[in-house]
């Protein structure tokens, strides 16, 4: 009712809610470096006027706690565009570290290919300097080191692939655990807020929730789903899920085909991860698609430069007046092989033909220069081989060109995720200046809404003051006092 | 069979090696400057995609020469293995092309939220209005 004991209790309810405001701005401020914090602003809520014969009397103001200032929608957008960050970032080390292997200025060692095309020239061109002498047993033995240098680097180049997928796939496995222990936690924040919070923001809780969420955004391509009571399904991007209801789903790995796979629930999810983002997905991707297919090119090129190099010998007549003795199929284990035959030659399979690459013939003399049944002064086998440099023999192409255009596309594919990885870390940072903008402590509005709220306590004070001052006047109505 | 396998079938089949590489750099170009909400630079790339696109057009007034047909031929061709060259970083350019626009519609919301703040009182701002009066507010 209108009474003066009423406006009392309006007065002491607006200080209470002015002193409740000033906390939330003084939490603010004190948490203004704190990361992952969001800013908080107090909520007003106008109590329930009371309604006295037809009259309503109004019943003050109550501040019912604090709301962070965030944007579910920004927010997962930046998550999104972080798990593609990540993804292109982490891929990008692998081509680049694949790129290393292709650079002729990386050198011919163990651990580094050499220059295969300067290789490549180098080989074919021994052949062509033994055409003019073709029994100088010096360009026979040139023909042979460059045959060694060129299986070598080859063959260095394989195990380098082969040895930096298994570092990703380590990499891939040891993100598991990193994986699990933030659906963990993500899933039992989202059972604290679903049991605290389940129809406002919860706050605190809500940031971790978040800062868990933008980490897990960093490992593993995510799509983050809101259910009721203010809780959070999150996903893979191919739709497997990892946190729900409260309950998060561990990833675990298993070894199949010599590599790490990945399953949810007994589900193996290596494929749907493959093209998914985060760290994971960049390592599955170099592992499982560039990798391979640099290797696969690579195995191209050894097996039909072999096979090839190999054929030719042994259809020609060697120092010695000897011809090769092809034992069927192919050249599997004919008697005049420069290089060892491809491990698939059987089958007509090209894999592992780059890492098995050397050379297996040690007197120069067995090189067949001269042609069939021709005297062992004949050049034209050793023209013959030669000539392979010219001719398209790795799926249509001459070995130069078949291995200038694959580190090229290696090369446009380096280049184009480097591209989108610049793309994706500008995005996450222009992403993150309009959160920062929104959520994070701005002291400048802090203290005009600290200021304000002063204001705002202050005239409550006064009014309580009027109050305090009119009730002293009606309590001494009739009597001499220093108030009437 | 993919844009990048036509392209490298192409030049295969036009025995051409991958030295150039001029669309891919101005593809790459525009990406970056995509990405960087660079409007100044991508407009500028518009105007020179655009005058490399005038300079291809016939030039219907004047008579047949065929040695400048054979050296058009041959321009064609450079430019059509040029454009197959570029066609990993035009997919790369489409897909950052998609999230700019996802990321432009995120703050176009953004910014809707900042000037609903500055329109309206701070108050209102905060999620609190004040309720309408009511017979008997006083």
């Amino acid at each position: 009712m209108g009474t003066i004991s009423t406006a009392f209790s309006i007065m002491t309810q607006a200080l209470d809610a002015d002193q409740a405001a000033l906390n939330v701005v003084a939490n603010n401020v004190a948490n203004a470096n704190t990361p992952g914090y969001t800013t908080e602003t107090p909520n007003f809520q106008q109590n329930q006027p009371l309604d006295v014969g037809g009259v309503s009397y109004g019943d003050g103001v109550a501040e019912t706690g604090a709301t962070s200032v965030r944007d579910r929608v920004l927010t997962e957008r930046l998550n999104q565009q972080q798990q593609v960050a990540s993804s292109t970032g982490s891929r990008l080390a692998a081509l680049n570290a694949m790129q290393t292997l292709f650079t002729p200025d990386s050198g011919s060692s163990s651990a580094t290919a050499g220059d295969i095309s300067s290789d490549l020239t180098g080989f074919f061109n021994s052949f062509s300097s033994l055409e003019s002498n073709p029994t100088n047993n010096s360009l026979r033995e040139e023909v042979l080191s460059s045959a060694s240098t060129l299986a070598a680097d080859v063959s260095n180049a394989a195990a380098s692939l082969n040895s930096q997928r298994s570092a990703l796939d380590q990499e891939a496995s040891g993100v598991t655990s990193q994986v699990n222990s933030l659906t963990s936690a993500i899933a039992q924040l989202d059972q604290q807020i679903r049991s605290t919070s389940p129809n406002a923001d919860a706050g605190v809780l809500e940031d971790q929730r978040q800062q868990d969420l933008s980490k897990l955004s960093q490992l593993i391509g995510i799509n983050q789903i809101t259910t009721e009571n203010n809780g959070i399904s999150v996903t893979t991007t191919s739709g497997q899920p990892l946190v729900s209801e409260g309950q998060s789903f561990q990833l675990t790995t298993g070894t199949v085909g010599g590599v790490t796979h990945f399953f949810v629930g007994g589900a193996d999810i290596t494929a749907q991860l493959d093209a998914g983002g985060g760290q994971l997905g960049g390592y599955l991707t170099a592992r499982d698609q560039d990798i391979p297919s640099v290797l696969g090119s690579l195995d191209q090129l050894a097996y039909s430069v072999s096979t090839q190099v190999n054929t030719l010998n042994n259809t020609g007549t060697d120092l010695n007046g000897a011809t090769g003795v092809i034992v069927p199929p192919a050249t599997v284990a004919s008697s005049l092989n420069i290089f060892s035959a491809p491990p698939g030659l059987a089958t007509g399979s090209v894999s592992g033909s780059a890492l098995a690459m050397s050379v297996v013939m040690t007197d120069p003399s067995q090189i067949a220069a001269a042609g069939a049944g021709q005297a062992t002064g004949d050049n034209s086998n050793a023209t013959a081989m030669a000539e392979v440099a010219n001719q398209a023999v790795v799926n249509g192409e001459t070995p130069s060109n078949f291995y200038a255009n694959f580190v090229s596309e290696l090369g446009a594919t380096v280049s184009s995720v480097q591209t989108e990885n610049t793309a994706a870390n500008a995005s996450v940072t222009q992403l993150q200046t309009q959160n920062d903008a929104l959520s994070s402590v701005n002291l400048n509005d802090e203290a005009s809404a600290m200021s304000t709220l002063e204001r705002s306590y202050q005239a409550a004070s006064q009014v309580f003051n009027m109050l305090n001052t009119l009730m002293a006047s009606v309590l001494n109505l009739g009597e001499q006092s220093t108030v009437s | 069979m993919t844009l990048i396998e036509e392209g490298l079938q192409g030049m295969r089949e036009l025995n051409l090696p991958l030295e150039s590489i001029e669309i891919r750099e101005v593809v790459a170009e525009a990406s970056r400057a995509l990405a960087s909400l660079d409007a100044d630079r991508l407009e500028e790339l518009a105007l020179a995609c655009r005058a490399l696109n005038r300079n291809r057009l016939p030039n219907a007034s004047s008579a047949p020469d065929f040695n400048s047909e054979s050296a058009e031929r041959e321009r064609d061709q450079a430019l059509l293995r040029q454009a197959r060259e570029a066609a990993g970083g035009m997919r790369a350019f489409g897909r950052i092309l998609a999230a700019t626009r996802a990321n432009l519609v995120v703050m176009r919301r953004m910014r809707q939220v900042r000037e609903g703040k500055t329109e309206y009182s701070e108050a209102q701002a905060r999620g609190w209005a004040p309720p309408e009066p009511g017979y008997g507010d006083n």
